[in-house]
C-alpha cells in the first residue's frame, strides 16, 4: 500500500485543489497559490531539515535566489519565463552546493546561525544591489507564464498549473525519500557515525540533501514571481525561513504529506484568526512553542501516535 | 582625525551594547547549554521597560532606571520557569526553534503594548558633549563605554572572587558533579537567566538613547550579537566584549569609510568566515564539546 | 595471506598514549579476539581500524590497499564492517529498512532485490517476524542483533565486533555464537571480536591479541594467552580494581 502514497497524495493535491479552485473566492484563490507555492518550498526545506537533519535558517534566500534569477532573466534580458525556470533552479542548486562544501561541516547552532548570517546577507545584497535588483523598489513587470495561447494569469489558472507542479514535487519527493538516498539522509540525521559504518559518504548525501532543498526552493521561488510577477527583497528575508521552518514543524516534520499540510495551515491561518488583529504573531509564536513541546512530531505525526497506540494494543493481546 | 574619533567613540559605544547583549546570551549558553535566539527580543524588552518606566511613568531617571532593570530580573525569572524549564531535556533543535518562537510572541507582544511607531528614550545625559581633540562626543556614548566597562570587572568579580559565581561557574562545567557538592543547580540556573535578562536590561536602556526605541529593533542587535560571539568564541566572555567591540566598530567605521550600504555586510561576512576557518573564533571553546 | 594488517600503530590523547606501536593482522576467514583490561585502547584500535580516529602514527592496509587516511563510507566498501559497543541503530527507521541501509552498498541493487536482500538476512538471524517494527519497540538483545545484520548487508570480509555480548542474557550470548559460527561457515567471512566474555573469546577465537594500558602484550592461541604471565598479571590487576568498585 505505502507503494502507491506518492500516487496518492499526487492524486489528492489535484483533485482537492482542483475541487477548492471552482468553489473558492478569487481572495482565498489567492492565498490556495500561496500556500502551492510554499508547499513546494516546503517539501524542499524538508529533505534538508526532516530527513538530513540540517538545521537551516535560511531556506528563504535560497527561494529568493530563484525568484530574483527569473526576475533578472526575463526583464532584463528578456528571456522566455519558461528558460528562465529551469535555470534558476540550475543556479541555485549550484550555489548551494558551493556553499555546502564549507557550510556543512557545521552542526547544531553553529549551522544555524551560519545559515541565519547567509539570509541576512542575501537580503542586504538585493536591498543595496541597485543596478542588478532594483533595491527597495524591487524588480517588476515580469510576464506572466503562458502555453500556447492559455495565460495562466487569473488566480484559477495559475493555481491549476501550481497544483500540477506541486503534484509532481510531492510525488518526486515521497518517492526518493522512500529509496536509498531517502533512508540514508535519515540515517544521517539519527546517527552520522552509525551512517558511516554502513557504508554512507556523510558530507555528500548533506549535500545531496540541501541541493535538493535549494532546487524545491529556487521552483517555489520562480513560481512566487511569475504569480505576484513582482519581487521584492522582504518576500525573501529571514522571517520567511522561520515560517517555512514553522510550516513544517506544525505539518510534520519528516512527512511530505506534512510540508504540504503546514503550508497550508500556516497561509490561511492568519485569515481564519483575523479577529486575533495584531495578536497573531504572538498566537503563532505561542502555537508553534506548544506544538514543539506537546506535539513534537506535528499534525500529521498525530496519525502516527493513532496507529502506534493500536499497534502497541496488538503486541499485548499477542504476548 | 575629529571625524574619525568621533566615529571611534560612537562605534565603540555600539560595540558595548552589543557586548552586553553578547555577554547575556553567553552567559545563558555556558550554564544551560541553551542557544538563546530570542537574545535581541530580551534587548528591545530592557528598552521598552525604560520607556515604560521613564517615558510613560515618568519615574526620575534612577528610579526609572532601577525599576525597569527589577523588571527584567522578574523577566529572566519567567522565562527560567516557563520557557527553559519545559525545553531543558529537548534535543538542540527543539531549544532553537522554541527560542525563535518565544522571541515571535515577545516581539509582538511589545507591538501590542507599544505599537508599531517609535518612540524616543531620552538619555539622563541628553545634550551634554564632550570635547575630545576637537571631536564632539556625546556624553551618553563616553557614559556607555564606561557603564560597560564597569559591568565587565562585575562580571569579572563575580564569577572569580564570589562564592555565589563560582557555583555558577561549577554548574556550567558539570552540573551533576555540582549537584553532588550540594550545590543548589537550579537556583544558580535561574541566576544565569535572571543575570543575563538583566545585563540585556541594561544594554537596552543604553541602547534606546542612541536609536529609537522601536519594536522591531530586537532581531538586528541579535544578529549582532550572534556575529560578535562567533567572532569572540562561542561561549567565552572574553570573546563576546572582543566581538561586540569588533563588531560595533566596523559598522560605524565601514558605514563611514567603506560604503554605508553594505555596512552590515561586514559582520556577516566576517562571522561566516570565522564559521568555516576558525569556529572555535578568538577565545571559543572547542566545538567537538556541543553541536 | 593477510586482508587487514595495521602496522605499529600509535595513537595519543594529549599526554595519553592510548595505543602505542601496535601490530595486528587479519588473514582472510580467520577468527580473531581483542581482549584487555577496560581503557586498554581496545576501542580506540577498532576506530582507528575504521577511520573513526586517525592513528598519531603508524599505518593500516587493507587487501593490500593502503587506508589509513581512508574516510570510514570508503573502508566499509571496500569490506570492512563494525557494530558498536552498545548498539547504534537509525531510530526513524524501521528494522527492515535500517538493513537496507546497510545493503544499499551495492548501488547496482534495485530497491526490490534491496529488500529482498535485507528480508533474507533477517531471516537466516531469526528476525524475519520484526521487519517491519520500529526500532523503539526491540528489545536490547534484538536491537544488537538487527545491527549485526546491518553491518552484514553490507557484506563485509573483515567483521569488526565491538563487545557484540554485553547486555545479552546467557541465552542470547549462546544464540548469537550459534550464529556467528553458522555465518563462517556459510561466507568467507574473517571476525575480528572485542568481548569481556572470557568464555565467548575462548571457544570462537582461534588467535588472540592481548592489549594492556595501549600496548600489545601477548598474542597467540586461546591457550598460549591463558598461561601467559603477562596476561594473568593484566587480568589480576582488573580484578583487584573489580573487587574494590
Amino acid at each position: 500500500m505505502r507503494r502507491y502514497d506518492s500516487l496518492i497524495i499526487a492524486a489528492a493535491i489535484v483533485v482537492l485543489g482542483g475541487l477548492l479552485s471552482l468553489v473558492l473566492a478569487d481572495y482565498r484563490l489567492r492565498l490556495l497559490n500561496v500556500s502551492v507555492i510554499s508547499a513546494i518550498a516546503v517539501i524542499g526545506f524538508n529533505f534538508a531539515f526532516g530527513l538530513a537533519g540540517l538545521i537551516s535558517l535560511g531556506h528563504a534566500a535560497f527561494v529568493g535566489l530563484g525568484a530574483y534569477t527569473l526576475a533578472i532573466l526575463t526583464t532584463a534580458l528578456g528571456w522566455s519565463p519558461w528558460l528562465a525556470i529551469p535555470v534558476a533552479i540550475l543556479v541555485t542548486t549550484v550555489f548551494a552546493g558551493m556553499i555546502g562544501y564549507p557550510l556543512l561541516r557545521l552542526r547544531g547552532h553553529y549551522l544555524a546561525l551560519a545559515t541565519l548570517g547567509l539570509n541576512v546577507s542575501f537580503t542586504i545584497v538585493v536591498t543595496n544591489w541597485i543596478t542588478l535588483t532594483g533595491g527597495t523598489n524591487g524588480i517588476s513587470g515580469i510576464p506572466e507564464l503562458r502555453l500556447g495561447g492559455f495565460a495562466f494569469n487569473d488566480e484559477r489558472r495559475f493555481l491549476w498549473l501550481g497544483l500540477v507542479l506541486l503534484a509532481l514535487c510531492a510525488a518526486f519527493a515521497i518517492t526518493l525519500q522512500r529509496s536509498r538516498h531517502g533512508r540514508a539522509m535519515m540515517a544521517v540525521r539519527d546517527d552520522e557515525t552509525a551512517a558511516r559504518m554502513t557504508g554512507i559518504d556523510v558530507t555528500r548525501v548533506k549535500i545531496t540533501a540541501l541541493c535538493l532543498s535549494a532546487a524545491f526552493a529556487a521552483l517555489s521561488g520562480t513560481l512566487f514571481a511569475a504569480h505576484v510577477r513582482f519581487v521584492a527583497p522582504e518576500d525573501f528575508n529571514y522571517a520567511h525561513s522561520i515560517i517555512y521552518l514553522a510550516m513544517l514543524i506544525v505539518g510534520g516534520e519528516g512527512a511530505v504529506a506534512g510540508a504540504v499540510i503546514g503550508a497550508a495551515l500556516l497561509t490561511f491561518l492568519p485569515e481564519w484568526l483575523r479577529f486575533l488583529g495584531d495578536a497573531y504573531l504572538a498566537f503563532f509564536g505561542l502555537m508553534l512553542l506548544a506544538i514543539l513541546v506537546f506535539l513534537p512530531t506535528g499534525l500529521v505525526g498525530l496519525t502516527g501516535r493513532l496507529r502506534r497506540l493500536g499497534w502497541g494494543a496488538k503486541v499485548e493481546r499477542t504476548p | 582625525m575629529a571625524d574619525f574619533i568621533q566615529l571611534f567613540v560612537n562605534g565603540l559605544a555600539l560595540g558595548s551594547v552589543y557586548a552586553l547583549a553578547a555577554i547575556g546570551f553567553v552567559i545563558v549558553y555556558s550554564a544551560t547549554g541553551v542557544v538563546n535566539f530570542a537574545a535581541g527580543q530580551f534587548v528591545m524588552f530592557g528598552t521598552f521597560a525604560g520607556v515604560a518606566m521613564l517615558a510613560n511613568a515618568g519615574l526620575p531617571w534612577p528610579v526609572g532606571y532601577a525599576a525597569a532593570l527589577l523588571a527584567m530580573a522578574a523577566f529572566g525569572a519567567l522565562f527560567f520557569a516557563i520557557v527553559y524549564l519545559p525545553l531543558r531535556t529537548s534535543p538542540v533543535v527543539t531549544v532553537i526553534i522554541g527560542t525563535v518562537a518565544v522571541g515571535i510572541v515577545m516581539q509582538n507582544a511589545a507591538l501590542l503594548g507599544f505599537g508599531s511607531w517609535p518612540f524616543r528614550l531620552a538619555s539622563p545625559l541628553e545634550g551634554v558633549t564632550i570635547d575630545i581633540a576637537g571631536a564632539a562626543i556625546t556624553a551618553h556614548a563616553a557614559m556607555v563605554v564606561v557603564v560597560t566597562g564597569l559591568l565587565v570587572g562585575l562580571i569579572w568579580l563575580l564569577f572569580y572572587r564570589t562564592a555565589l559565581g563560582i557555583g555558577m561557574r561549577a554548574v556550567a562545567q558539570d552540573a551533576e558533579a555540582a549537584r553532588l557538592m550540594g550545590l543548589n543547580v537550579n537556583l544558580l540556573l535561574a541566576l544565569s537567566w535572571i543575570l543575563a535578562a538583566v545585563l540585556a536590561g541594561i544594554a537596552g536602556l543604553l541602547l534606546g538613547p542612541m536609536w529609537f526605541a522601536d519594536v522591531n529593533m530586537g532581531d538586528p542587535i541579535a544578529l549582532k550579537a550572534f556575529a560578535a560571539t562567533i567572532i569572540g568564541g562561542f561561549g567565552s566572555l572574553p570573546g563576546a566584549i572582543a566581538g561586540g567591540l569588533f563588531v560595533g566598530l566596523t559598522e560605524l567605521l565601514g558605514a563611514s569609510y567603506l560604503s554605508s550600504a553594505y555596512k552590515d555586510l561586514i559582520a556577516f561576512v566576517v562571522m561566516i568566515l570565522f564559521l568555516l576557518v576558525r569556529p572555535q573564533g578568538v577565545f571559543g571553546e572547542r566545538i567537538q564539546d556541543r553541536g | 595471506m593477510t586482508l587487514l594488517q595495521a602496522t605499529a600503530i600509535s595513537k595519543r590523547f594529549g599526554g595519553l598514549m592510548a595505543l602505542s606501536e601496535v601490530d595486528f593482522t587479519v588473514a582472510p576467514g580467520e577468527f580473531v579476539a581483542v581482549i584487555g583490561p577496560n581503557g586498554a585502547g581496545k576501542s580506540t584500535f577498532l576506530n582507528v581500524l575504521t577511520g573513526l580516529t586517525l592513528p598519531s602514527a603508524g599505518n593500516v592496509q587493507f587487501d593490500g590497499r593502503d587506508i589509513t587516511r581512508a574516510p570510514t563510507h570508503g573502508r566499509i566498501r571496500a569490506g570492512l564492517g563494525r557494530t558498536f559497543q552498545h548498539g547504534r541503530l537509525f531510530s526513524r527507521l524501521s528494522v527492515l529498512e535500517n538493513v537496507m541501509t546497510g545493503a544499499a552498498i551495492r548501488t547496482d541493487r534495485s530497491e526490490s532485490q534491496l529488500r529482498e536482500a535485507s528480508l533474507g538476512m533477517l531471516d537466516r538471524m531469526g528476525l524475519a517476524d520484526e521487519a517491519k517494527r520500529p526500532i523503539d519497540s526491540l528489545s536490547y538483545g534484538q536491537r544488537r542483533m538487527v545491527e549485526l545484520c546491518r553491518a552484514l548487508a553490507c557484506g563485509p570480509r573483515v567483521l569488526l565486533l565491538d563487545e557484540p555480548a554485553a547486555g545479552l542474557n546467557s541465552g542470547e550470548v549462546e544464540l548469537l555464537m550459534a550464529r556467528l559460527i553458522a555465518l563462517r561457515a556459510e561466507h568467507e567471512l574473517a571476525v575480528v571480536l572485542i568481548e569481556h566474555n572470557m568464555g565467548m573469546v575462548m571457544r570462537l577465537a582461534e588467535r588472540i591479541l592481548v592489549l594492556n594500558f595501549g600496548c600489545r602484550i601477548a598474542e597467540g592461541t586461546p591457550a598460549k594467552v591463558q598461561s601467559d604471565p603477562a596476561v594473568l598479571s593484566a587480568y589480576l590487576g582488573e580484578g583487584y580494581n573489580n573487587a574494590r568498585d
